[in-house]
């Protein structure tokens, strides 16, 4: 009976240890890398690229930016981040034509495939930055990228910020991440955006 | 001839007494507010353009002078004179904010005019008058006043109202609406002459920062949000973001190009001022409300509406001082974390 327990004993050893390994491996395969210099750009023209700017800033990237710039800012440059949400029609704004700014950042993406860059989707407003024109242009440009970087919940995990923080909560984004098979983070806050971008981007922090 | 004698009297009296009146509708209106030791010189925005003197679009401007010099700030209550939480939060500043580096220029009630009745433009049941208990137990009493400058200061509205100068229509009644009317025109109505006289004192000041705090619906898209002037953006996402750690999302929104007559679109293209405007959700704007409480309603108490537009400041003013450096900063301060303002009691931090 005792060698029995013994050999019960040996047998679970190598199954968490195998488990652990597994677990191990499974969080080894990290996240794709990406590459600077990067080009930082806007899709919708909402604010929100303003604000991928300043992640950029305090994560010490590589960086240009600009709104809705020309492709020629892509020559030289290894990673392009579009940066999704719609400017708001509630002030009064003429808008933008969204057909025309889809069609562009469709462009911008061919252009960078041709420069072999990669290339990231960024939501960062939440669910404020949701909407039918926003979500055009979610549709349209999320599938194309390496990867998706979300403010929004976690499927299955509980989401403590306020519902309209959540970009996710409908699993939108989580949908088209495992459709086209894009790997995705997502984020409870928009400076969370800062650590993102260091992991991504293996910068090491600075004293 | 004896009767006319008897008659003249009755009609000079008659006269004086409507003279009177008009007299009085001519001044501009007085609030009780109460500076604080930080407040260093209080004018009149007429100083800055003299054919607003002794007119209903006069409103008091309180200057906060820091020790060190430093940027300028305006900052800009009761544009809209319905929109309470930017008039509580000018004058919160005013009787209790103290500046440590810059100068602060606040103006509680922006559009004097349309502070003196509420005629219920988004919802008939809010009140003339709304109260405000002190920490002494003192009931202070203020004004909840009207989105545009009262008819009777202006009339009539034109069938269309062209802005000057971009020519661009709108409505006829938003000849009265501030907001619609900047930069405003020296030989034009009242509020674009209240305009010009806010573009006048932001040029001889030389304004780095202007602030425009305004309220909508608490259903509104416009509700929690932040519109920062193209120049303004970068400093308005360093704030917003620093806020959202603080755990107050505001969405982020640029003014655009055919944002005319709107003050953060035109103290940005014609001053060297970065332009910002706020809005917080206030319960008297939603159109469906049978009894709002515009003071205590929990979806978005006063104080927590006061609180967001001076941490939204704040923020402002911080990040501005970092981007711009120390000599433009502007240090402005209060005797108590605002922190306590969410969920309190606003009249205990008034004086």
């Amino acid at each position: 009976m005792k060698r029995r327990l013994g050999w019960m004993l040996i047998v679970l050893l190598f199954v968490s240890a195998g488990a652990a390994v597994g677990q191990e491996a499974e969080e080894a395969a990290a996240p794709e890398t990406f590459a600077a210099p990067v080009v930082i750009v806007s899709v919708g023209q909402s604010a929100g690229a303003q604000q991928a700017r300043v992640l950029a800033i305090r994560a010490g990237l590589d960086y240009v930016f600009e709104q809705r710039p020309e492709f020629s800012i892509l020559e030289g440059s290894q990673t392009l981040i579009l940066v999704m949400g719609a400017s708001s029609k509630g002030l009064g704004a003429a808008g933008v034509d969204i057909d025309g700014e889809i069609a562009w950042a469709i462009d911008m993406v061919a252009r960078a495939r041709e420069l072999e860059m990669k290339v990231i989707a960024m939501h960062i407003e939440g669910g404020a930055r949701r909407g039918s024109t926003s979500d055009q242009i979610i549709h349209a440009i999320a599938p194309l990228a390496d990867y998706i970087v979300v403010k929004g919940a976690t499927p299955g995990v509980e989401w403590v910020e306020s519902e309209e923080a959540d970009a996710n909560a409908d699993g939108l984004f989580s949908t088209i991440a495992a459709e086209n098979e894009i790997g995705i983070t997502y984020i409870a806050k928009t400076l969370d955006g800062v650590e993102v971008l260091m992991d991504l981007f293996e910068i090491e922090p600075t004293e | 001839m004896a009767r006319r004698q008897t008659r003249l009297p009755v009609v000079f009296l008659l006269m004086l007494a409507s003279l009177a009146v008009l007299g009085v509708a001519d001044e501009p209106l007085s609030h009780d507010i109460r500076p604080g030791y930080g407040v260093t010189d209080v004018r009149w925005l007429s100083d800055y353009f003299q054919p607003l003197r002794d007119t209903a679009g006069d409103t008091p401007v309180y200057i906060l002078e820091g020790e060190q010099s430093g940027g300028v700030f305006l900052l800009l209550g009761g544009t809209h004179a319905n929109e309470i939480a930017g008039i509580m939060a000018a004058t919160l500043v005013v009787e209790r904010g103290v500046v440590m580096r810059g100068t602060v220029i606040v103006i509680p009630h922006a559009n004097n005019s349309a502070a003196k009745q509420n005629s219920g433009t988004y919802n008939a049941n809010t009140p003339q008058w709304f109260e405000l208990t002190t920490a002494r137990g003192e009931v202070r009493r203020f004004h909840y006043g009207d989105r545009r400058t009262q008819p009777e200061d202006q009339q009539p509205d034109p069938d269309t109202f062209v802005h000057f100068p971009s020519g661009i229509e709108f409505a006829g009644d938003e000849a009265r609406n501030l907001n619609r009317n900047h930069p405003g025109k020296p030989d034009g109505t009242l509020t674009q002459q209240i305009s010009y006289a806010l573009f006048q004192l932001a040029e001889s000041e030389n304004v780095d920062i202007v602030v425009d705090m305004h309220e909508s619906s608490l259903t509104s898209s416009l509700a929690y949000t932040l519109v920062c002037h193209p120049r303004a953006l970068v400093v308005g996402a360093f704030a917003i973001l620093d806020l959202e750690l603080g755990g107050i999302s505001l969405k982020q929104e640029e003014s655009r190009q055919e944002y005319y007559g709107l003050s953060h679109r035109e103290f940005g293209d014609r001053t060297d001022a970065l332009a910002f405007l706020i809005e917080s959700p206030n319960p008297g704007q939603e159109g469906g409300e049978q009894a709002p409480d515009v003071i205590n309603d929990p979806r978005a108490p006063l104080s927590t509406r006061v609180h967001l537009q001076l941490t939204t400041v704040q923020a402002i003013l911080s990040n501005h001082g970092l981007l711009e450096g120390s000599g433009d900063s502007i240090a402005l301060s209060f005797p108590f974390d605002l922190e306590e303002l969410v969920g309190a009691d606003l009249g205990a931090y008034l004086r």
